[in-house]
């Protein structure tokens, strides 16, 4: 273990990363980007300054062997479990998107001697399970996941901590959505009283005719950013979601790029928040379309519910069209529980505060439905209503 | 009387809608209430189940002799009165069943009854919706959401029939209905009907009244109850329109 920080990291130090690693590139992003500020176009809504600035305990690549379980559990970092028929090891990686918005994204890549592969190789149900139980630790992993094509894969990704308060986990997918498959992350993320703090960066490709979900459903008190930058190939398609459920204080949501680059291809992106308390939801969403991205259907929107006299919303859905041939459309609201379904309710007899939590629960329910497989619906849905049990509407 | 209505006054927003109207249902009739646009007809609905938008500046609603006027909206559906919403709002997320059973069971409670259960519920509905002709996917779709406008009217004599109030009160509830719908949704009401029950009837058409065979027939204009009579008004009102009434005044 030795001790690091982030905005201290020299010339020297990078020159350390890349003595071990030839990634020459890498450090001159880092260099020309710069650490995020609250000037930052991508980290302007949440306070990742002061996270960076701390010193953070930080342990040499230490891989340990991996063992057969029904589930991938990824320690502090690093792999321990990973059933049998999916090929988990760890590897060197050479294809970092260098078109990426994110400084952290390079950093994560700098800081990462050797990325986690995941190779699926038939149709897969995976469960993923990030556990962190090292405090006053920065602790950055990339994961690459890479499947077959005419193949159909889904990732449920959970996490849980146990003492890792006060730590920074830096981590991300490098994805490629191989031509003709289907690929969906699920991601289930419940964080209160600061248990952690993460900055997910992730790269994703979805090549021809393939098609990408990912879905976010993140509860909580505390904060963290995801930043997806995700490219479109001729045919292929994303549908994103994320539905935050914050409380306290939390920071919380999606800055993301999607960029449409070959014909026919479609996007749909939705988030859909729920505010208490003085909680600040994040959907800063960029969606680009290519001159080469002809016929091109595109669709966001994000949707807030205000339940604190101090929560707040940060809606910038964005359109950027180089061409004439497309559908697209794009809108954000913002604002209380609709007073009519509120009284529909009342009318026959349901109280007011019970009318609430169902209207509340129904707005979380139109997105956690998305979600085909009922056992993992029901996981999410348990989760979303412990983290909004906690909370005493009355 | 179930109902008495005394110098309603009443507005939306800043606008006085209601102008010191009198009405009074009697247990166990039918009432229906016909008038031009922008009389106060739904405004009148609103008022009596204590709708948000309507403030009442005068006058008293009293119920089974008690004001209804501090009442919520949920304490006046549990002490049964029901209003058919003239376009029922829809509620993505919200199971059709499991609202309409947390209904029930809130009325239940307030009445000394026990709950029923999911599976006793789910009987009782599937018993009412084949009456109705609803299909069985009503129970596990979203409230009203992507219902047509036949199956919104049809969803709402359905739950008056699970809730099983004693004032009734049916806005427009013929609106956008083929004859056959007309004839159903007739149908569940006039089930509903028995000697302590009272019906509230707005329309503007006699159509339905045809069915329901009303015991009285209310004009409401300007704000006012301007006449009250027997079910032969209709056909007058039907061909001579609803001026003369001022004129006869």
């Amino acid at each position: 273990m030795r001790l690091i920080n982030l905005t201290q990291l020299s010339a020297i130090e990078l020159d350390e990363c890349r003595n071990k690693h030839p990634k020459h590139a890498l450090i001159e992003k880092v260099q020309t980007l710069g650490l995020p500020t609250r000037k930052s176009e991508a980290y302007r809504y949440v306070e990742v300054e002061p996270l960076l600035r701390e010193t953070y305990e930080y342990a040499e690549f230490a891989p340990k062997p991996i063992v057969y379980g029904e589930k991938i559990i990824i320690e502090d970092g690093y792999v321990t479990t990973a059933p049998k028929g999916i090929r988990v090891y760890y590897s060197d990686f050479d294809d970092v998107n260098m078109n990426h918005y994110d400084p952290l994204y390079f950093l994560g890549h700098l800081l990462s001697p050797k990325v986690i592969m995941i190779e699926i190789d038939g149709d897969s149900d995976i469960e993923l399970l990030h556990r962190f139980t090292k405090s006053n630790t920065l602790i950055s992993y990339r994961i690459v996941i890479k499947n077959q094509t005419n193949r159909h894969a889904s990732i449920y990704e959970y996490f849980e901590s146990k003492n890792a308060q006060n730590s920074l986990i830096l981590y991300g997918y490098d994805i490629m959505v191989t031509q003709d498959s289907t690929l969906g992350i699920i991601k289930n993320q419940t964080i209160n009283d600061n248990a952690y703090n993460m900055v997910a960066s992730h790269n994703v490709k979805v090549g021809k005719q393939a098609s990408m979900m990912l879905k976010t459903f993140d509860f909580g008190d505390s904060s963290a950013l995801q930043l997806l930058n995700i490219e479109l190939d001729t045919h292929a398609m994303v549908d994103t979601g994320h539905l935050l459920y914050l409380l306290g204080h939390a920071k919380r949501g999606t800055v993301s790029k999607i960029v449409h680059k070959g014909e026919h291809t479609h996007s749909t992106q939705e988030a859909k928040n729920i505010l208490d308390d003085g909680a600040r939801g994040i959907f800063d969403a960029l969606i680009k379309v290519e001159q080469s991205a002809k016929y091109t259907k595109t669709r966001q929107n994000s949707k807030a519910i205000l339940l604190g006299e101090g929560s707040f919303m940060v809606a910038k859905p964005q359109l950027e069209i180089y061409i004439d041939e497309l559908e697209a459309s794009h809108g954000s609201t913002t604002g209380q529980l609709n007073n009519n379904q509120l009284f529909y309710l009342q009318s026959r007899g349901i109280s007011k505060i019970e009318a609430r939590k169902m209207l509340i629960i129904a707005f979380a329910n139109t997105l956690i439905e998305t979600i085909r497989d009922g056992r993992q619906q029901e996981k999410i849905q348990k989760s979303f209503e412990e983290a909004f049990y906690k909370k005493d509407l009355s | 009387m179930i109902l008495d209505i005394k110098n309603l006054h009443a507005k939306i927003g800043d606008k006085e809608i209601l102008k010191g109207l009198n009405l009074s249902l009697e247990k166990g009739k039918v009432h229906a209430i016909m008038g031009p646009n922008g009389a106060g007809k739904s405004t009148l609905s609103k008022a009596i189940v204590g709708h948000y938008d309507v403030e009442i500046t005068a006058g008293d609603i009293s119920y089974k002799g008690k004001s209804l006027l501090e009442l919520s909206p949920e304490e006046r559906a549990l002490e049964g009165i029901f209003m058919s919403f003239q376009n029922p709002v829809e509620v993505p997320g919200v199971n059709n069943a499991y609202f309409l059973r947390t209904a029930l069971n809130a009325k239940r409670i307030h009445d000394g009854k026990e709950e029923l259960n999911a599976a006793q519920f789910l009987r009782l509905m599937r018993e009412h919706l084949t009456a109705l002709g609803m299909k069985p996917d009503m129970v596990s779709r979203s409230l009203n959401e992507g219902f047509s406008g036949g199956e919104k009217k049809r969803n709402e004599i359905l739950q008056m029939l699970i809730l099983e109030p004693d004032v009734i009160i049916l806005d427009e509830i013929d609106s956008g209905l083929d004859i056959d719908a007309l004839k159903a949704v007739s149908e569940g009401i006039n089930q509903m009907k028995d000697e302590k029950r009272s019906f509230l009837v707005i329309t503007h058409y006699s159509r339905i009244l045809d069915y329901l065979k009303p015991d009285y027939i209310h004009v409401l204009k300007d704000g006012k109850i301007l006449k009250t009579a027997g079910v032969d008004l209709v056909e007058k009102l039907e061909s001579e329109g609803y001026d003369w009434i001022k004129d006869e005044l």
